[in-house]
């Protein structure tokens, strides 16, 4: 009788920290530092070193984006009203959000990961996991994986142009990859807060060589120790996972301060207060975790145009070049489509994008034209740039026509044989055709004539 | 009443017939003998008495050429039970069944 041992599974966690203000700040500085990549990059640098804020988005309420480390010694958290946020620093710049640039350097990084066979759960713009183990073999271990993870990130930033597809700017990636964390645990959690607590840059030496390894690295074995591990752990890591962000005030005020004492609750308690995502955070908390959500591969296929200044119905123009083009991609290979992401950078700087989930699969052009329309008319400023990318694609259009009707075209051939057969017994006139000519007419004799049939 | 262009499309475009056949119209109108009561309404058609009148109209077309029609149409009931529909030729003076 064989024994099977179910070997421990280990989550590695990626989280770069503040992409989306790092990503406005390098694009804020391009636009008012000089023309050199390295004036560009200090002076994104010394900005970060300020009380920032993302400015809040148009049309998203006046709440503030990601902050940086001196606004948040100040008290000011994203998330807050911007008079709340001013109020506790008079001081505080804002910068405009660029969604765009953010998409574009979390989806290269994605790639960059992809790239060395990893499968990856995307939580949200600056954390993504993956699995660990089907990476042994080809690696060689926990060490390996890391190893291969670290240099496909250091590869990326050279592997790029000077610009990215979207107008990126390459340095947002430097300073993306340069920042990026890596942390190996049982659970997504703790793989996170491995993470977080891991060897920054700072850890590492001149060369980029880091000095205390690669990443950090949780070696618990089994649920209980995860949980023991994260007991004395604040509960505002919950904001950490979508599903159970909203948990955290709440928990506060319950005075339930750390994981532990989530922990300690009974689950049917948790259950009934929380519901469903009171019974995740509780599972979180004793070191269980679900499978990862790992996304599937993706195609990337998008259409962009210049602009000069265009709004009204320049852009509505664009936008239907963007979509005849985006539907005649041989990409596309006759599926439906699904999610939609339009994008577009304004001319007073930032860019703007929305996503659009079609509520049917479709290919008709002129329905989803409308329905970007509508999106479109959100824009805030008028656009230099306008970009739609496919973001999941449908079945196939199964409302398309066959070629050749094989059935009607076999049933008429058996017609012909019958009316071939009535002619040779009943002579010429043995088969006619009825055949509509007014059927309207208030004369009889002109509504229908009878034909020979052929 | 003027055809619609549609249906002279229609027929022009219709297939010709091979020689040796031709098309036929349907419903054509074919004699009938048929005896009138007061105010022309008919009370026997080939010989069947008429039980009941369901409707009548007339019918005015190609007024403006030189071979103008102008009919009375009947639909009737006869005392068998059966649906007939006859007019008069206002015309000519002469009476036909068209079913």
């Amino acid at each position: 009788m064989r024994t099977y041992v179910r070997m421990a599974a280990t989550v590695i966690c990626l989280f770069v920290p503040r992409l989306e203000l790092v990503t406005a700040v390098v694009r804020a500085a391009r636009g008012g530092a000089g023309t050199g990549g390295h004036e560009g990059r200090e002076d994104a640098k010394s900005l970060l070193g300020r009380a920032l804020a993302l400015a809040p988005l148009p049309g998203q309420g006046g709440f503030v984006g990601e902050v940086s480390g001196t606004a948040e010694a100040l008290g000011v958290r994203a998330g807050m009203r911007l008079g709340e946020a001013l109020a506790r620093a008079p001081r505080l710049d804002l910068v405009p959000p660029d969604p765009v640039g953010v998409g574009e350097a979390w989806e290269l990084l994605a790639r960059a990961l992809e790239g060395i066979g990893a499968r990856l759960e995307l939580e949200r713009v600056g954390v993504a996991y993956f699995q660990a183990d089907p990476l042994y073999g080809m690696h060689g271990g926990l060490d390996g994986v890391t190893a291969a993870t670290r240099r496909a990130l250091d590869r990326l930033p050279r592997s790029r142009g000077e610009e990215g597809p979207g107008g990126m700017d390459v340095r947002s990636l430097t300073m993306a990859c340069s920042r990026a964390r890596l942390g190996a645990g049982p659970t997504r959690l703790c793989a996170l807060v491995a993470a977080q607590r891991g060897p920054g840059r700072r850890a590492r030496g001149r060369s980029g060589a880091p000095r205390g390894g690669h990443h950090r690295s949780l070696h618990l074995a089994g649920a209980a120790s995860a949980r023991r591990y994260l007991a004395p752990l604040s509960v505002e890591l919950l904001r950490l996972r979508r599903e159970t962000n909203e948990l955290v005030d709440p928990l506060r005020r319950l005075g339930i301060e750390t994981l532990g004492e989530l922990a300690t609750l009974p689950r049917a308690a948790v259950s009934d207060r929380f519901g469903r995502p009171g019974l995740l955070a509780h599972d979180m908390a004793c070191g269980h975790d679900d499978r990862l959500r790992e996304r599937p591969p993706r195609e990337q296929v998008e259409e962009a145009l210049e602009l000069e200044d265009s709004t009204g119905p320049a852009l509505d123009h664009a936008l239907g070049l963007l979509l005849d083009r985006l539907l005649a991609r041989p990409e596309r290979r006759g599926r439906t489509l699904r999610a939609l992401v339009l994008s577009a950078g304004l001319v007073e700087g930032g860019t703007w994008l929305e996503r659009v989930v079609l509520r049917q699969a479709s290919v008709e052009r002129e329905r989803i034209r409308m329905t970007l329309s509508l999106r479109l008319a959100l824009l805030p400023a008028p656009a230099r740039r306008l970009a739609l990318r496919v973001e999941h694609f449908g079945g196939p259009d199964v409302q398309q026509r066959a070629l050749m009707e094989e059935g009607r075209a076999l049933r008429l051939e058996r017609l012909r044989e019958a009316a071939r057969q009535v002619r040779a017994g009943a002579g010429l006139e043995g088969a006619l055709r009825i055949v509509a000519v007014d059927e309207l007419s208030r004369v009889p004799e002109r509504r229908f004539l009878l034909t020979p049939f052929s | 009443m003027s055809r619609p262009p549609a249906s002279r499309a229609r027929l022009r475009n219709l297939p010709g017939p091979p020689p040796g056949r031709r098309r036929r119209a349907l419903y054509l109108p074919r004699a009938a003998r048929v005896s009138a009561g007061a105010g022309g309404v008919p009370v026997e058609v080939d010989g069947r008495p008429i039980e009941a009148v369901r409707e009548s109209w007339l019918v005015e077309d190609r007024w403006w050429s030189e071979r103008p029609l102008r009919r009375r149409y009947w639909e009737l009931v006869t005392g068998d039970g059966r649906n007939l529909v006859v007019f008069h030729d206002l015309e000519s003076g002469r009476w036909f069944a068209q079913t």
